[in-house]
């Protein structure tokens, strides 16, 4: 794995500048994963906990390994929503959603790609994110999400092409 | 779309980074961080024995099946021997045996007649004789006498034209 997450040696004191460095991309992939803020939090916060007790030699846990336990209990997560829809609909106005940075200048495109991500096809979508903004190999994206490496491939190229023709705005 | 094309489109795309976390999030996440305790997974576990129970327990491990199979190996070699194939009891008659004076004799213990008749009526005769045989075989050299008697009933059909 080259995705950079585990090369390093974390003490406890390192928690904090990994969380701010990788959390981000984390919440990214679990806001497509889940259907509200809140529910992407948690499933972030649980994932995160739960890899950072099963690390082994104080070496922070693979970015693989991240992104397949948010994946495995957002499903869960899913499975159980309606029992919560009305506590879902409630906070999911409250909080809007943005999945991308947005600086003074940067606004108007990050929201043409989110809108741009979001009418991609989910299969589409999660290879995109993984390869794009959690910085996986195909390897690692092909254990993520249980399929094989090319199939992960194709569908990053199929991915790529669609959100090209959906932001030609942005990106002549 | 050529190569080309989707590694720059990439690259373009990467310009926008995933938005930062929210505050209240942050906040939540640096209160989760796991104890120091829980933390450290691959510590040196104590050994639950002394070195020389270890040594052992690992010894024993090895050598009950070993052994087993030691045993069963030789089991096997020994039912190949030839001394192994002999018949049980064959021990109790010593192999050398040399029998210097053989008797047979046979002898009738009884003989009666039995009256029938067949399915058309017809009247017939049995003979019957009840024989002994008997066989002695003696090794004089050795002591050793072995008896052998065996009854045997003999029956002939007579007919009464014969007498």
């Amino acid at each position: 794995m080259n995705s950079g997450y585990h090369n390093e040696t974390c003490v406890r004191s390192d928690w904090e500048p990994w969380l701010v460095q990788h959390a981000p991309r984390l919440l990214l992939f679990a806001r497509q994963q889940t259907r509200c803020e809140a529910d992407a939090q948690d499933v972030v916060q649980e994932a995160v906990v739960e890899c950072w007790h099963r690390r082994m030699d104080n070496v922070p846990p693979a970015a693989g390994l991240l992104f397949a336990t948010i994946r495995r209990r957002a499903i869960d997560l899913g499975r159980s929503t309606d029992r919560r829809a009305g506590r879902e609909s409630v906070v999911a106005g409250a909080i809007p959603e943005v999945w991308f940075d947005e600086g003074v200048e940067e606004r108007e495109r990050s929201q043409l790609i989110q809108t741009a991500m979001n009418q991609l096809p989910e299969n589409y979508r999660e290879v995109v994110t993984l390869k794009v903004w959690g910085e996986l190999t195909f390897i690692e994206i092909a254990e993520v999400l249980a399929i094989p490496a090319n199939t992960a491939a194709s569908r990053y190229r199929y991915g790529l092409v669609e959100l090209r023709k959906l932001t030609t705005g942005i990106f002549p | 779309m050529t190569d080309h094309e989707l590694e720059e489109f990439e690259r373009q795309l990467r310009q926008t980074k995933p938005a930062r976390l929210p505050e209240t999030f942050t906040a939540r996440l640096l209160a989760a961080e796991p104890e120091p305790s829980a933390q450290v997974v691959s510590e040196p576990v104590a050994p639950a024995f002394p070195d020389y129970l270890r040594t052992l327990r690992l010894s024993l491990r090895w050598l009950i099946p070993a052994t087993a199979m030691a045993v069963a190996v030789m089991m096997a070699w020994h039912g190949s021997l030839p001394s192994a194939r002999r018949l049980p009891g064959a021990g109790a008659t010593p192999a050398t045996m040399k029998a210097d004076d053989v008797k047979i004799d046979q002898r009738m213990v009884s003989s009666f007649d039995a009256v029938a008749r067949l399915p058309g009526g017809e009247p017939v005769r049995f003979r019957c004789e009840s024989w002994v045989d008997q066989i002695t075989l003696s090794d004089k050299s050795r002591g050793l006498v072995v008896e052998n008697s065996r009854p045997r009933l003999e029956v002939v059909p007579v007919g009464f034209e014969t007498y």
